[in-house]
């Protein structure tokens, strides 16, 4: 009897330090597994564990110990069976990963707020550099227009990058949510293109953005100097330049960027 | 000395002095010291031609001669000095910066002393005030004292320094040159430098009485005295014979250095005039970079040239020495000194709290970061603003993997990568492998890249000399095409001009007039806007390699 009832999968079958123990499935899964044997079970049970995460095909192999073949011809059944999933990798856009059909995929996997679909929105993150931009220049306006003492106004050209979220999401240009992390590395790439510098202040714990006590302040600069004397000339920009010289083909006399320069 | 470097000075030797100079100049540039025989022997040219390039090249300091390195007997040998021809580029920026400061004086000073080399004192007066007086109106002449007393002021602030004597160890054999000889000073071992003299900026009492006169048009110089042979002016003694004038360039890089400074600290820090109505004073928003003009205006006595940065200056010390026209307060100036301080791109350090807080004026610093600002500049304009955010990124991390980079930038992978290999095939970034297993296996090495400041401001530096020698290039040859049209329009000129002096009629003038074709006018015209356009070009670029050269000096002078 008891053969019978682990054949038709009601039972769990597990050992001990005692001997065998017997246990009850429970209605639902008993239906789901129903029909699938052992192999299936146990590529069922991986994936399950992984998590949001996911798994790969390799990683599949070496757990379960099954051969390539085998594994191929589960995961399709399974996919069929609309039990788990298939999700592309952001990093290596080969490579896919298994999960259960109803989870999340993690963020390393879809790489966040800036890929929709694996692809990165390069518009998207444009747009937000800009408006970013656009509200700490006007707000350094304002603070230089205000013509108080130079401390303060100072002071107030400066944005936290909570209120930088803030503005960004009553904007409501995004279509997804973005944290105040995601809005942190759009700053970071306006200070990398040297229009805008950040500070760090300690603040109390409980004020509102702060993190780890710590406060980060943005605020738009201007350039130092203006662009330099050697690319308001043709040979700055030209890109044959190492192959130009006298007495050549390309040649500072026959140059045709200098002509159009010279005529314009 | 580079292939660059070399190419621009016989440009510059080429159409300063003459073939003959070109040749020998870069001969000798070439070959580093050399003795007499054997400059004729290599260069191939006689030896009277030879002997006058030579004094051409001392005259302007760019040659000098020592005792030869066989030992006192042997023949003395010259070596040109690369830095000085080059400096032959910024004239007209010296001669700019004389103007704005000591108006069409100083001007005219300073550019009779760039055309010479050296000159004395009383020579340039003349010289000067005949040319002032020239070009005023008929019946106004200019006084010598005048213009002594703007020499003097070039003197005090150090532009105008005495030529070094010449020892007297060095045999007479030698083409000496026309500094004349001082009593026998010891034998040095380097060649003097002009400041190791103490007078050397100890302006001669002379007696320098009379005006400018104006030189008639094909006429000699008629003197006051009633006598008319030139030869006599010459003769008369002002008691400063054997001092000669130079220009102290050094003195001007100075100022360069301020003027560059300065005008970053006014960009960054003070306000944009064109937001704001023009209804207060302009220097209302200039604070920041006059309180930094100040600072350097005081550490110009006190600082060494070559200091990393200036004297310590405590505030109270600056508040008392701001212009008389910016009324802020104490308490203003102190906020000013703070933020100038917080700024990150450290213009100004504090380096103590006595005297109200004690500041200093960062000059390695500042120069640091103009230089990086130029070599950002570039890459922006070249290449684009997405692959100069990665540049200044690897500017800012030093070290990244290709993936942080695609990361912290925010360009999509395929881009970024496209964008690093064109930065990397012109060597402004590097790779740099770091293994982690000893057989450097790719698969198990870390590749990172990076940018070196250092090493790419120099590879700029001699990009610009190779700009500037091909706009040189282009203007001479575009003058060589347009030979013959513009000896016709020179024709055209010089007949006008006897014509007019002669009184003819206007008919005959619109005659010759019509010489010259309508279209032909048009290709002068063209022509003459072309010059110009490569002239202005030429002065630009030499402001990006005044800059990189003196980041590179600096930071060379630092690690020595």
């Amino acid at each position: 009897m008891k053969t019978r009832v682990l054949e038709e999968g009601q039972l769990d079958l597990l050992r001990n330090s005692s001997g065998l123990l017997y246990r009850m499935k429970d209605a639902q899964s008993a239906s789901k597994m129903k029909g699938s044997d052992n192999q299936e079970k146990l590529v069922y049970q991986i994936i399950e564990d992984a998590g949001n995460k996911g798994i790969w095909t390799r990683d599949m192999r070496f757990k379960s110990n099954l051969p390539l073949t085998e594994v191929n011809k589960i995961l399709k059944n399974l996919e069929s069976k609309k039990l788990i999933k298939a999700v592309k990798s952001v990093a290596a856009s080969k490579k896919k990963v298994y999960m259960l059909y109803n989870v999340q995929p993690d963020r390393s996997v879809t790489g966040g707020a800036w890929y929709s679909d694996q692809d990165f929105e390069s518009e998207f993150v444009e747009v937000l550099n800009q408006q970013c931009f656009k509200f700490l220049q006007s707000k350094a306006e304002v603070a230089r227009d205000s013509k108080q003492s130079p401390m303060i106004q100072r002071n107030s050209s400066f944005a936290t990058s909570h209120e930088v979220w803030k503005y960004i999401c009553e904007l409501g240009i995004s279509k997804v949510d973005l944290s105040m992390e995601d809005i942190e590395t759009i700053l970071n790439t306006l200070i990398y293109d040297g229009k805008v510098e950040m500070t760090i202040i300690a603040a109390k714990e409980g004020t509102v953005g702060s993190v780890d006590g710590q406060m980060k302040l943005f605020r738009g600069v201007n350039p130092i100097i203006q662009p330099t004397g050697l690319v308001k000339t043709p040979c700055g920009l030209c890109p044959v330049f190492d192959e130009c010289h006298e007495g050549g083909e390309i040649s500072p006399s026959r140059c045709i960027y200098m002509t159009e320069w010279l005529n314009f | 000395m580079t292939a660059q470097e070399a190419r621009l000075c016989g440009l510059l030797l080429r159409e300063h002095f003459g073939e003959v100079v070109e040749k020998i100049g870069t001969h000798l540039l070439r070959s580093g010291a050399q003795n007499l025989r054997t400059i004729v022997n290599e260069s191939g040219t006689p030896i009277d031609l030879v002997k006058k390039s030579l004094c051409v090249l001392m005259k302007h300091g760019a040659c000098r001669f020592s005792i030869g390195r066989k030992g006192p007997g042997s023949p003395v040998e010259y070596q040109a000095s690369c830095e000085r021809i080059l400096g032959i580029l910024r004239y007209p920026r010296y001669i700019y910066t004389a103007k704005t400061l000591y108006s069409d004086t100083g001007e005219l000073i300073i550019e009779e002393l760039l055309q010479r080399g050296h000159m004395t004192m009383s020579s340039i007066v003349k010289m000067v005030a005949d040319r002032l007086t020239h070009n005023m109106e008929e019946g106004r002449s200019i006084e010598y004292n005048e213009v002594v007393s703007t020499f003097s002021k070039l003197v005090e602030t150090h532009f105008l320094q005495r030529c070094p004597p010449v020892s007297e160890v060095v045999p007479p054999v030698s083409t000496a040159p026309t500094v004349p000889g001082a009593p026998a000073a010891p034998v040095s071992t380097g060649p003097p430098t002009p400041e190791s003299f103490s007078d050397c900026y100890l302006v001669p009492s002379v007696s320098l009485a009379g005006r400018g006169k104006r030189r008639r048009s094909g006429e000699d110089v008629v003197l006051d005295q009633g006598t008319t042979k030139k030869a006599k002016t010459d003769l008369q003694t002002h008691g400063d014979e054997g001092i000669y004038w130079q220009v102290n360039f050094e003195r001007f890089h100075l100022h360069f250095r301020d003027q560059t400074i300065i005008s970053a600290v006014a960009s960054k820090l003070d306000q944009a005039w064109e937001s704001l109505g023009t209804s207060r004073f302009d220097s209302d928003y200039e604070t920041s970079s006059e309180i930094v003009r100040t600072m350097l205006r005081m550490s110009e006595v006190t600082t060494t040239p070559s200091a990393s940065c200036t004297q310590a200056l405590s505030a109270n010390e600056v508040f008392r020495s701001l212009p008389a026209n910016y009324s802020i307060s104490r308490p203003i100036l102190d906020q000013y000194l703070t933020l100038l301080v917080d700024d990150p791109m450290e213009f100004v350090g504090k380096t103590g709290d006595s005297g109200g807080g004690m500041y200093v004026v960062n000059l390695h610093k500042a120069l640091t970061n103009l230089a990086r600002a130029t070599l950002e500049s570039v890459v922006q304009e070249k290449f684009g603003s997405r692959s100069a955010r990665i540049f200044r990124l690897l500017l800012r991390k030093r070290h990244l993997e290709q993936k942080q980079v695609e990361d912290f930038a925010m360009i999509p992978a395929k881009e970024a990568k496209d964008m690093l290999y064109t930065l990397m095939s012109e060597n402004l970034v590097l790779l740099q492998e770091l293994p982690k297993t000893p057989d450097h296996a790719p698969s198990r090495t870390f590749y990172l890249y990076t940018v070196n400041q250092l090493a790419t401001a120099r590879m700029l530096l001699q990009h610009c000399y190779k700009a500037v020698a091909n706009l040189i290039d282009r203007r001479l040859f575009q003058t060589k095409e347009s030979k013959r049209l513009l000896e016709k329009s020179q024709r055209i000129e010089a007949i006008m001009a006897s014509l007019q002096a002669s009184g003819a009629e206007p008919e005959q003038l619109t005659e010759v007039e019509e010489m010259i074709s309508a279209p032909e006018k048009q290709q002068l015209e063209s022509l003459r806007h072309h010059i110009n356009k490569l002239d202005s070009a030429e002065n630009q670029v030499d402001e990006t390699i005044f800059l990189l050269k003196s980041y590179v000096a600096s930071t060379a002078r630092i690690t020595r």
